[in-house]
């Protein structure tokens, strides 16, 4: 069993990145750069993000290796279903 | 290898408990959470999908409302820290901060969802509706089984509040707060991907 013991400043400091990086995910869309690298970029903020959260504050950092094979299988599949429904997508619309 | 058996949940075999160390517990709202990120992960990729294909919905996407997106945002961002604090004033035997942390994640909770509900008001009296369009399906579709899942979570932290002011948490107090705060952080996940997929598409479509 995982045990962190992160001091609420800590946290505190977590949450004001998170803040930090929610103003500038929503600046970049207003930004005059190309829409695709906005788009990456808002996408990358988020990933950031949940990053943060689920790594501090989901202390998955202090996990066992099984809980990350939980927590990812999923995203996986998930993935796998994405990229098979791709072709029909570019192929049919 | 006998102290650490005793370290573990009193119902897990001792093999298990050798071979993972993990509480039942935690295994549980871990696979829990496996399901939900098949549900939220299978929506959002078919969102992707299907506004790939549609070329945008930008006149669709026009009419939400990215700066109450951004307020919710910063609102559930907040519960997340003030359910993490929660935990952590439980390890420092702190019970008056446990209540206030925890009332304080109740109340940004119900504050996220009176924000959704005065946003879907708005969006009925423009004529916006689950049946206007597909983006506006997928946009009910998500936020309202999102806002499903923050009420959830808010029942939960209830509970918990609830038992502290009565003194009946503090048996196993860690383990209820770390779980809770597992689901709770989740949804704050979700919503961290939900926010530039549905508010912040507008000027990238």
């Amino acid at each position: 069993m995982s045990t962190v013991n992160d001091t609420g400043y800590f946290y505190c400091e977590i949450w004001a990145w998170l803040v930090g990086l929610l103003v500038a995910g929503t600046v970049i869309v207003f930004l005059p750069i190309p829409k695709l690298l906005a788009l990456t970029l808002v996408f990358a903020v988020a990933a950031v993000k949940a990053g943060l959260v689920i790594r501090h504050y989901m202390h998955l950092k202090a996990e066992h290796v099984l809980i990350y094979l939980i927590a990812l299988l999923p995203v996986l599949f998930i993935i796998i279903m994405a990229i098979s429904l791709l072709p029909d997508i570019a192929f049919r619309h | 290898m006998e102290a650490e058996f005793t370290l573990g949940t009193p119902s897990l075999t001792p093999q298990g408990d050798a071979i993972t160390r993990l509480p039942t517990g935690k295994v549980g709202i871990w696979i829990f959470l496996a399901g939900e990120i098949m549900i939220f992960g299978g929506l959002i990729s078919c969102y992707i999908l299907l506004r790939i294909a549609n070329g945008g919905w930008a006149a669709d996407a026009a009419h939400v409302n990215w700066q109450i997106g951004t307020l919710n945002t910063l609102v559930l961002l907040t519960s997340s820290l003030t359910m993490i604090l929660a935990l952590a004033a439980v390890r420092a035997g702190n019970r008056d901060g446990v209540k206030l942390y925890l009332a304080s994640t109740v109340a940004l909770g119900l504050l996220f969802l009176l924000v959704k509900a005065y946003e879907y008001l708005a969006h009925f009296r423009e004529g916006f509706t689950p049946l206007t369009g597909t983006f506006w399906s997928f946009y009910y579709l998500m936020t309202g089984l999102h806002a499903l899942h923050v009420t959830g979570g808010i029942v939960v932290n209830l509970v918990l509040l609830i038992m502290a002011i009565r003194g009946t948490l503090w048996a196993r107090a860690d383990r209820r707060m770390e779980y809770a705060g597992i689901y709770w952080h989740f949804v704050d996940v979700v919503w961290i991907f939900l926010f530039p997929l549905l508010y912040l598409s507008l000027k990238l479509t």
